[in-house]
């Protein structure tokens, strides 16, 4: 699919603020609105853009815990574990690595209590051989900005 | 938190470009009521900001890694770990990092295009001052993280 500077410009300011006035980006981009919206809904019909979201805060959310687990579990059982860990409380995500572990999960929890019972739950699981726990401490800083998006454009 | 803002944070968290006019409707109150609850969200820190969801495939990102890191603790190299912190969350393709309590001090998750570039982003990593070791988890682009709390 064709993309170019402007589509680069839509997708960079809608990563800042995803709420940014259309007519503030078609200035920019020295365009209509109605191009600008044309163009947003072709990225989302490429499936390029999978749609808009706000960022919270966890923390403030009353989830005063938040850690990862990195799982040593029997290989072959490692895609049933996975799918049971998905339905834990309070786990945001779940994916099978390629590492020193095979498996890595995020939770959210309230408080530590919490936590190590989720951890323990975890750890009664059968072919579970070992997990390794990090508390997140601080803030978590996130930038979407990071991704690399200008080697799409091609001939430009 | 009451029942106007947890509506504001369901519609915003499924689009962030909703209308403050479209959720005004749905609770029965003003747009004003809306976006001064909306601003309040944001002042306390609960919204931290709002990013668009891309799709990683499509813009040839092919997986993702997660780079635990431990900091060095020879105390005549006098290290900041916050330096540290800085530096990660400022290099291209980093999209997360935070410091942790456990088996590692700091760690950063990445988005990668292929096995090569996870090496190199390994050896950035590596080259900045004050880090003894890096463990390298990787997966797989396909698995969605909770876009609430992180994005892609």
């Amino acid at each position: 699919m064709k993309f170019d500077q402007k589509d680069l410009k839509i997708i960079r300011s809608l990563q800042r603020d995803a709420r940014t006035n259309f007519a503030d980006i078609a200035k920019e981009c020295n365009v209509s609105i109605d191009t600008v919206i044309k163009r947003f809904n072709r990225l989302k019909k490429n499936g390029i853009v999978k749609g808009t979201t706000i960022l919270l805060n966890p923390r403030l959310l009353d989830y005063e815990c938040i850690a990862s687990f990195e799982v040593d579990v029997d290989p072959g059982e490692l895609a049933s574990f996975a799918v049971q860990v998905r339905k834990q409380k309070g786990i945001i995500f779940c994916t099978p690595t390629v590492g020193i572990h095979n498996l890595f999960a995020v939770a959210v929890q309230h408080d530590m209590k919490e936590l190590s019972t989720l951890k323990e739950n975890l750890k009664a699981f059968p072919h579970v051989r070992d997990i390794q726990t990090s508390i997140w401490v601080d803030d978590i800083l996130l930038c979407p900005e990071n991704f690399e998006l200008t080697n799409l454009i091609k001939g430009d | 938190m009451d029942k106007v803002d947890s509506k504001i944070l369901e519609e915003l968290t499924k689009d962030a470009r909703t209308s403050f006019r479209k959720i005004a409707k749905m609770v029965d109150k003003s747009p004003d009521t809306i976006i001064n609850h909306y601003e309040k969200l944001q002042e306390k820190g609960l919204i931290r900001g709002s990013t668009v969801i891309i799709n990683l495939r499509s813009i040839n990102y092919e997986g993702l890694a997660a780079f635990q890191i431990d900091v060095s603790t020879d105390k005549s190299k006098k290290i900041d770990i916050n330096k540290i912190l800085e530096t990660l969350i400022k290099m291209p393709n980093i999209i997360m990092a935070t410091k942790t309590v456990g088996d590692h001090d700091l760690l950063a998750i990445g988005v990668i295009h292929d096995f090569d570039h996870m090496m190199k982003i390994n050896e950035e990593i590596s080259e900045i001052k004050g880090i003894r070791d890096i463990q390298t988890a990787l997966w797989a682009s396909g698995e969605e993280i909770c876009s609430k709390y992180f994005i892609v």
